[in-house]
């Protein structure tokens, strides 16, 4: 057996903030794996921390303490031209709300991140296609995001955040602007994703969304207060 | 080698994004173009019109010849203010003595100038009379380009003859050639012998508005204000072999001069002595001041455009400090979105300053046809401009640029 470290490994990550004197522990001391192929929902209160805790897995944001290891990397010695080739390369967001560039075709908001892969234009096109037409978006390709409906818009993003062929897919609360039947479309879309062996961390406050994954973790006031399998999993159904 | 401007992505890209962006802002990215239009613009009318009075002063000297001494009978104060009471004066012989005394000398071609009214069966005009001699047209370059220019016997007899400048011929004659033709100079008949070289005009004046008669004529005939000797002249050219014994001859001259008219020490020469050296590099001189001045007060304009630039990137900025974040959370490095943001200001300034230069060529252009005054565009100087508008957007888009780049990637994506 060959030793695997975990893709995500945080020991004691702390982010305080600084408001008007007082501090703000919003995420206060929490240590986590999560191993190559899970499929994690973190749950919690709105202000519990998961945004703050999210956006320090993701090299966006910087933690006030404690270590984060990526792939086993210590992000620490990490400088920011190294963090924006590990946002890159291994992660893929999907934002809650869409984060598509306006008057952008499908097919360019898919491109984007292969513009800083250092891709050719044909090559970006192709690949971006690809994914657009996983995602069944094959003729939406030229559409703008204003032409594109809510789902639409999210798959778009999600098309964007494989396109890299990231390790892992962090998404905070990515269905917290659609609605219900949507929702569940997109976690159908996660679930075939995991199946195929990608990592996801998914954020939500709605506890049947939260059900699709196969590891629940609940945070309250920047603390982990449970972190344990999914019972009773659902599963989506494939029509295809 | 890893230069400050590697970025991972392709600079085909940072184009493309920046007309995506300003595309969007239409109205707006004109706007701010205009204003290094307008820069570019005046910057390059300025080199051209300073350039022009360059070639135009030079091509005036180069008409009067080379190696060449010019002596007039005016009060030389030097540096101070001219006395009214110093009155000057300037003889042929005086000519005659510069010519066997200075050494160097190659011949010495007085001269006398008078205005004449000249008149033909139908026609007239007025011009100015040069009395001349067959030496003013080795010395200064100036010969027949049809029939013949003055010879010495023309001058010995006082004959009544004329070469006289194209504008002149046309004026009087239309098409037809000159030669041969008989006019009146102040009601005097003069037969027409040649007809000068043209030597078109610089500044304003018409070198061919002229005619030349012997000078020993126009000093009988033609002379309408009296002088004080009987052979008082306007100037006198002293042409010399070369460039060193110009120098040289230069003092001799005032030497000679001084002691020929009994000059005291400390006392003002009653006559001026200027070498075709000194008045190009006078000229010269003036031209690049005022070419300068011009350059200075043009390039406010680019000024005022580069800052206009730096508002419009701020603002585009600004405006767009989500999309940064977004970019970044996509993988752009920081070098990523500073040169995004600096090919942008660049293509607006290129876009700017290459029509800034279309319009400078053309305004010159006209200005050339109108106003009869060269204000040569050349190639170098349109490459200049357009490099220099980019160097502008560099500049000035520069502090808005790495402004982006220093955004933090969740503080950039939070940002409404
Ligand atoms: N940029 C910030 N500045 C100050 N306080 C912040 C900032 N971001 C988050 N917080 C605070 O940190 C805590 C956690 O916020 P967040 O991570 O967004 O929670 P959640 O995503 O679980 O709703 C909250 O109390 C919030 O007010
Ligand atoms: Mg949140």
């Amino acid at each position: 057996m060959t030793m695997t470290v975990p893709l995500i490994d945080t020991h004691d990550l702390v982010k305080n903030y600084e408001i008007g004197g007082e501090t703000v522990h919003a995420v206060n001391h929490v240590s986590l794996s999560v191993e190559r192929g899970e499929f994690v929902a973190i749950m919690g209160a709105s202000g519990s921390g998961k945004s703050t805790f999210m956006n320090m897995i993701g090299c966006l944001d910087v933690p006030t303490s404690g270590t984060l290891l990526l792939d086993g990397i210590d992000t620490k010695s990490l400088d920011s031209d190294q963090l924006a080739e590990i946002r890159n390369r291994k992660i893929g967001f999907v934002f809650q709300q869409f984060n598509l560039l306006a008057r952008t075709s499908a097919l360019d908001n898919v491109a984007v991140p292969l513009i800083y892969s250092g891709i050719g234009y044909t090559d970006r096109r192709q690949r971006a296609q690809l994914k657009l037409e996983a995602m069944g978006l094959g003729n939406r390709l030229e559409n703008t995001p204003a032409k594109l409906s809510g789902g639409q818009q999210q798959r778009v993003a999600i098309a964007r955040a494989l396109v890299t062929d990231p390790l892992m897919l962090l998404a905070d609360e990515p269905t917290g602007a659609l609605d219900t039947q949507t929702s569940l479309d997109i976690m159908g879309i996660f679930q075939k994703l995991n199946d195929d062996g990608i990592t996801l961390v998914v954020v939500t406050h709605e506890p049947d969304i939260a059900e699709y994954a196969a590891r629940r973790i609940v945070f309250r006031d920047g603390k982990i207060i449970e972190d344990e399998p999914v019972k009773s999993r659902r599963r989506a159904e494939h029509h295809e | 080698m890893n230069s400050i401007f590697a970025s991972v992505a392709g600079w085909g890209v940072n184009v493309a994004i920046a007309f995506t962006a300003l595309r969007t802002n239409l109205m707006r990215s004109i706007l701010t173009t205009l204003g290094v239009m307008i820069g570019v613009f005046s910057v390059i009318l300025a080199v051209a019109v300073g350039n022009g009075a360059q070639v135009s002063v030079t091509q005036q000297i180069a008409t009067l010849g080379s190696n060449m001494a010019i002596v007039v009978p005016q009060p030389d104060s030097g540096s101070g203010p001219p006395r009214p009471n110093d009155r000057g004066r300037l003889t042929e012989r005086d000519g005659q003595a510069i010519l066997r005394q200075v050494s160097g000398v190659r011949a010495v071609a007085p001269q006398i100038r008078n205005s004449v009214q000249l008149v033909t069966p139908g026609r007239s005009a007025t011009t100015q009379a040069t009395g001349a001699t067959p030496e003013y047209g080795n010395i200064s370059n100036v010969n027949a380009s049809e029939g013949r220019f003055l010879t010495k016997s023309d001058v010995g007899s006082a004959a009544r003859v004329a070469v006289i400048g194209q504008t002149v011929s046309d004026k009087l004659f239309g098409g037809d050639s000159p030669v041969g033709q008989t006019i009146r100079v102040n009601r005097v008949p003069f037969t027409v012998v040649g007809l000068l070289e043209s030597k078109g005009s610089n500044l304003g004046t018409d070198n061919d508005d002229q005619i030349v008669v012997p000078i020993t004529t126009l000093r009988q005939r033609l002379l309408t204000t009296p002088t004080q000797g009987p052979d008082d002249v306007t100037l006198l050219f002293v042409g010399f072999e070369d460039e060193d014994s110009l120098l040289a001859g230069q003092k001799e001259i005032k030497r000679l001069l001084r002691d020929r008219y009994r000059v005291q020490k400390g006392k003002i020469n009653p006559f001026t002595v200027r070498t075709t050296t000194e008045i190009a590099e006078t000229t010269s001189q003036v031209t690049q001041i005022f070419q300068a001045v011009l350059v200075a007060i043009a390039s406010i304009s680019l000024l005022v455009g580069g800052i206009g630039i730096m508002n419009i990137m701020l603002v585009s900025v600004t405006e767009r400090t989500r999309e940064i974040g977004l970019r970044m959370a996509l993988g752009a490095r920081r070098s990523d979105i500073r040169n995004q943001f600096l090919v942008e200001a660049a293509v607006l300034c290129i876009i700017g300053g290459a029509i800034g230069l279309l319009l400078a060529v053309l305004a010159a252009t006209i200005f050339q046809k109108v106003a009869d005054f060269p204000a040569p565009v050349g190639i170098d100087t349109a490459l200049f401009s357009i490099a220099f508008s980019a160097v502008i957007g560099l500049l000035f888009g520069g502090y808005p640029a790495v402004r982006a780049s220093r955004l933090s990637p969740i503080e950039a994506l939070r940002s409404e």
